[in-house]
């Protein structure tokens, strides 16, 4: 703390070394050490720092503290295992400069937990629509395993379609995996709907009744096969009579837009 | 995830249908789409029966050769840099010369994209789809 004051301190000349000295006493007693040792009071709970933590100079004449100096560890290091408050989803609080369960701690926000509103900041950065969200919402009109799924792509290539065996919720890593056949090969692709390569998912067909597993897997046996959903996104685009638009066609990048806009309308509709 | 002793199918007109892989090309514990791998051809294509050897009509393969061979498609989860992933129904590979031009003139069936960052363009050039 006061190193460069001590090396300063010339040592041949006594009279100017014990006028530094006194000098120095002054700033102490006022500043530093009755700082410290009025934090050094406040705590005498146990789950306090420990006390190695805290390294006091005493002068050797007066028995009075000199100085002081605490080496302090960053507030996560010091909060350790989970509390028994953080469990309980009770509102974040904010902290100012006061004992955490006697533990000294400076301004910091203590959240509750901080996964959702980070899974939720992020989902609304990429999804400011909600459009996504919606479409994969537990809701009735919301798409479903056992749906049969188109997925676009941003960066062109053919868009993919299968039907749906899973989606795995978690935030903003919500990921739908599609299975279809292409030249005989089953081929299984796991999207992240929140993507912004993805530039839009659309509902080919509805299965006709809800499916009774929330994962299913068994459609890759091969009694269960769907096989090739290729024609039923043929009638679908029939249908949508996108093969018909020549105007869709040659938009290009605004057509992505365009079918990311028909997604999100599908999936609140 | 293939490894020694890994069976994968042919998917070009070299003649094998069936290889075994023997060796990674390079310091690889498992191969992936787009590893170079070392295969033993064990399963000829159009060999109806056990002694049939004489049926090699355009097969530039045999049973018992050793090429070197490209995974084009995996069973094992492949992710992408989006975090998207795409998985295949077989371990499928499409043979090559030691210089890495393919063995075949032809492919059929589907190879994963992994191969255009792999720089096998030669193979996705020949393959009907990619995915």
């Amino acid at each position: 703390m006061n190193a460069t004051p001590l090396s300063r301190r010339p040592l041949g000349c006594l009279k100017t070394s014990l006028r530094h000295v006194r000098q120095q006493k002054v700033l102490f007693s006022r500043s530093m050490a009755t700082a410290v040792a009025a934090k050094a009071q406040q705590k005498p709970s146990p789950d306090a720092l420990p006390d190695h933590n805290f390294f006091r100079l005493t002068d050797q004449k007066t028995k009075k503290l000199r100085s002081a100096f605490a080496v302090y560890t960053p507030p996560t290091a010091l909060r350790g295992p989970p509390t028994p408050t953080s469990k309980n989803s009770k509102p974040d609080k904010v902290v100012p400069n006061a004992p955490i369960h006697g533990r000294v701690s400076g301004l910091v926000v203590v959240p509750s937990d901080p996964m959702p509103l980070l899974h939720a900041a992020q989902i609304k950065k990429m999804d400011p629509t909600g459009a996504r969200t919606a479409l994969f919402a537990k809701t009735r009109n919301a798409a479903r395993v056992g749906d049969v799924l188109m997925v676009t792509h941003r960066r062109g290539g053919e868009p993919f379609a299968g039907v749906c065996l899973s989606i795995r919720r978690a935030g903003i890593d919500t990921a739908i995996l599609l299975r279809n056949h292409l030249s005989k090969i089953g081929v299984e692709m796991w999207y992240k709907i929140y993507n912004r390569n993805v530039a839009g998912i659309e509902i080919i067909k509805r299965r006709a009744r809800r499916a009774r597993r929330a994962r299913l897997t068994y459609m890759r046996q091969p009694k269960h096969d769907m096989g090739s959903v290729a024609d039923l996104v043929h009638a679908w685009k029939k249908t949508r009579k996108v093969l018909t638009t020549r105007g869709a066609a040659k938009a290009g990048a605004k057509a992505a837009a365009a079918k990311a806009a028909a997604a999100a309308a599908k999936g609140k509709k | 995830m293939l490894q020694l002793k890994s069976l994968l199918n042919c998917i070009d007109n070299s003649g094998a249908a069936i290889v075994e892989c023997v060796m990674i090309v390079g310091q690889k514990r498992l191969a992936s789409i787009g590893d170079r791998i070392v295969v033993v051809v064990q399963k000829q294509r159009g060999a109806l029966a056990e002694g049939m050897s004489a049926s090699t009509s355009a097969n530039k393969v045999k049973r018992g050769d050793i090429r070197h061979a490209v995974v084009v498609r995996t069973r094992q989860k492949v992710t992408r840099r989006d975090g998207s992933c795409v998985r295949f129904d077989d371990n499928a590979c499409v043979l090559i010369s030691k210089a890495g031009d393919p063995i075949g003139s032809r492919i059929n069936g589907i190879v994963g994209q992994e191969l255009r960052k792999k720089k096998w363009s030669k193979i996705l050039s020949m393959a009907p789809m990619q995915a």
